[in-house]
């Protein structure tokens, strides 16, 4: 009695805090719902609720962004320039909601999904979209496992964890050696959950191929850190003379605050698939102590003046800077209706042979379009070496996408 | 047994006078057990690592950490102690201290420090009503009751923050913080600040429980409410009381992390298992046990870091927690009720 008293209480509680925060199905009634009239819908899952509702909303507006843009340029032309209309879900950052929003917006007659944000959503959101035959393309999901199942359905637009961290290594032996500093032994310190360990391992397997040494490689526990004192000390004792970095945002300024008083000798910082050192309130928020941070991660094209224009928009109508996530989900949209445009019809299936042979030019860093290899990946999808200088962050390698040239020192040591 | 030695335990001590010495060496047989076994781990960590320095500053960094967690544990092993309320909202009761008091530099400018002025006694009041309005009935009732109503507690203050201030972690900078090295460890000002404000807080909290009239109410009505009611406390008023002073304190807490962590509306789920862990090795309801409770699990959480490299350092928290569950389950320095 008193256990299902509890479950059954912590459920009510659970329906009571949640806000309802997607729209309303329209009309519900199996998989072919309203898809042959009215406008063609798009289905966005986003986590707009809970802790990562700042990069979920973001998102979702970077989507309607890219639908009011088709519509602007008069909707979707093959089909007579029927206009495309975004249904949004909720996913609340957990990844059952996930699940059963992404039926439920298959059941409203989407076309094709566009999310998640979080790869443990992602991983349920593919599952359902292979069960019921709708691409699914997503903007940000950083684990690479989904994309060994051989699903058919599945697309990706960002470069997965293993490509970042592998670049991340080039880019770390290019750049010191450029500077005259070539690397010798980097130490490693990451979450320890499948993102941190991910980039860690990749990294790692990467350094080595390419005569880097490693060591040590030390972890901790994102959601309890409170103190990464002992632990950077630890770098510092080990004679590393660089440091990556593979954490959220909360335990990434953490490290910066204990690099800072701890002062170990290094000649860079390096995020890998960073949660912090790339975002312009990390600058805000970590001032003088983030100078000079390193980050290899995803990003919207700064060099790029379409992408310029889309941002200023953004920033124009909703009063907040435009994030890589909001621009990924932008280019999202932008490959579904393409497929749309190239398949002529609403039907998933025909949409989904077209994404797989479409060529978008994304609006984030790439090495060429957008472009799916079989199992779904962004064949061109390209990760970019960021620096904080003077005051925001920079795109600074390769240098064919570079603001300005990178600077291989640390902030503490002139 | 001197009184200085035990910490407060609220449960008078009843003892007949020649049970005391016993009981006093008990007490220090115990502390030196832990004593020993902390400077083996440490002796262990030194071969381990092979570094002096990483070991020093795991221990000088275990030592402020575990000051910070049991400042943020004391409110709730007074709750615990006097009420035998399990209180799940403690951690929510934190995170909304801290909103305050980052409200208030953002619109005042004022000194984070100063805003405990204002801070502690909202968080009086916020005790007092939630204690009134919610849980009056609730005291030494079924433990899922209080659950329930304490966790939909903490999910509607964190929702409401979230809702009011969003998702955007915030940080909160102490002026003129500085760091100073320790015989080559390093040592952050307002770390050290949050620490002497749990020795301090400690002291206050000591001070009220045994010398004041207040104080004797509080641990008589702990002790035997019916009792208590029968000598003219009002029992229902104390433990009203003693709730908010609860909340109180984690207001105080708050005031004092807010500089060293970055401030979101879930940040109290970062700090409630621990509160708990601690507030059970101190012994429910001695805020003494919860500052040294507090030590111990932030050496040991640093410690297990040299030892595994980091694969959480909670698993050697609750090695460490079962271990004490198992040969003392009223906790290292909590005596049987």
């Amino acid at each position: 009695m008193s256990a299902r008293m509890l479950v059954a209480g912590l459920g009510a509680l659970a329906l009571l805090v949640t806000g309802c925060g997607g729209s309303a199905p329209m009309g519900a009634g199996g998989a072919a719902a309203g898809r042959d009239e009215g406008p063609v819908k798009i289905g966005a899952l986003h986590p707009v609720s809970g802790s990562n509702a700042v990069d979920g909303l973001q998102m979702r507006r970077g989507a309607q962004l890219a639908v009011d843009a088709i519509n602007a340029a008069g909707g979707i032309k093959s089909l007579g320039g029927r206009k495309v209309e975004l249904l949004t879900g909720d996913t609340q950052g957990k990844a059952d909601i996930g699940q059963s929003e992404a039926q439920r917006l298959i059941s409203a007659g989407a076309v094709s999904l566009v999310g998640t944000y979080q790869s443990a959503v992602s991983t349920n959101v593919a599952v359902v979209a292979e069960r019921n035959r709708v691409p699914f393309v997503m903007d940000v999901t950083a684990s690479d496992a989904i994309f060994s199942h051989g699903y058919r359905y599945a697309f990706r637009v960002q470069p997965g964890s293993k490509a970042i961290a592998t670049a991340a290594a080039q880019y770390l032996k290019a750049v010191s050696e450029q500077a005259g500093k070539p690397v010798r032994k980097v130490a490693f310190l990451h979450e320890q959950s499948d993102f941190g360990s991910g980039a860690a391992d990749a990294f790692t397997a990467a350094a080595k191929q390419l005569g880097i040494g490693i060591g040590p490689n030390i972890s901790y526990d994102a959601t309890t850190v409170s103190d990464l004192t002992a632990q950077i000390t630890q770098v510092k004792a080990s004679g590393a003379d660089v440091l990556a970095v593979a954490g959220y945002y909360r335990d990434s300024l953490l490290a910066a605050k204990a690099i800072a008083s701890v002062k170990p000798d290094l000649s860079a910082v390096w995020g890998v698939s960073n949660g912090a050192y790339d975002q312009p309130k990390f600058v805000t928020d970590a001032a003088a102590v983030g100078n000079l941070y390193f980050s290899t991660n995803y990003h919207y094209d700064a060099t790029n003046p379409e992408t310029v224009a889309l941002r200023e928009k953004y920033q124009k109508q909703y009063g907040d800077p435009m994030r890589t996530g909001a621009v990924l989900s932008y280019d999202a949209v932008q490959v579904i209706a393409h497929g749309v445009e190239q398949a002529a019809s609403t039907d998933p299936r025909k949409v989904r042979d077209a994404i797989a042979a479409a060529q978008v030019a994304p609006l984030t860093v790439g090495r060429g379009p957008i472009q799916f290899a079989p199992n779904g990946d962004n064949r061109n999808a390209f990760p970019v070496l960021m620096q904080v200088r003077d005051g925001r962050v920079q795109q600074v390698y390769p240098p064919e996408k570079a603001e300005s040239r990178p600077d291989y020192r640390v902030a503490w040591r002139p | 047994m001197t009184e200085l030695d035990t910490g407060a335990p609220v449960v008078p001590d009843t003892a007949p006078p020649d049970r005391k010495t016993k009981a006093d060496k008990g007490f220090l047989s115990r502390a030196g057990i832990v004593a020993a076994v902390l400077v083996v781990a440490i002796v262990v960590a030194l071969l381990q690592s092979g570094s002096g320095l990483v070991v020093w500053q795991s221990v000088v960094t275990g030592i402020l950490t575990g000051g910070l967690y049991g400042l943020i544990a004391m409110g709730l092993t007074l709750i615990f102690g006097v009420l035998d309320i399990v209180n799940f909202a403690h951690g929510a009761f934190l995170t909304v201290a801290m909103f305050l008091s980052f409200g208030m530099i953002q619109a005042t400018g004022l000194h984070p420090y100063l805003t405990l002025v204002v801070a502690v006694p909202v968080l009086f009041l916020l005790g007092a009503a939630v204690h009134r309005g919610l849980l009056s009935g609730a005291g030494g009732r079924s433990l899922e009751n209080q659950l329930l109503i304490t966790l939909g507690l903490s999910l509607l203050l964190e929702n409401g923050l979230l809702m009011f201030f969003g998702a955007e972690p915030k940080t909160i900078d102490l002026p003129g913080d500085f760091q100073f090295p320790l015989l080559g460890a390093v040592v952050a000002g307002s770390r050290l600040y949050a620490f002497l404000g749990a020795v301090v807080l400690g002291g206050l909290l000591y001070w009220l429980l045994r010398r004041t009239r207040l104080g004797t109410a509080i641990r008589a009505v702990a002790a035997n409410a019916p009792g208590a009611a029968l000598v003219g406390i009002n029992v229902r008023r104390m433990h009203t009381l003693t709730f908010a002073i609860g909340t109180a304190c984690a207001g105080a807490a708050a005031v004092l992390a807010g500089p060293l962590v970055t401030v979101t509306p879930t940040l109290g789920e970062q700090f409630n298992i621990t509160a708990f862990v601690v507030v059970v090795l101190g012994g429910m309801g001695n805020v003494v046990g919860a500052l040294v409770g507090g030590l111990l699990i932030g050496l040991v959480e640093q410690l297990t870091t040299i030892y595994l490299g980091g694969q959480s350092s909670l698993l050697g928290v609750f090695v460490v927690f079962l271990l004490v569950l198992f040969l003392r389950p009223q906790g290292l320095f909590g005596r049987r009720a």
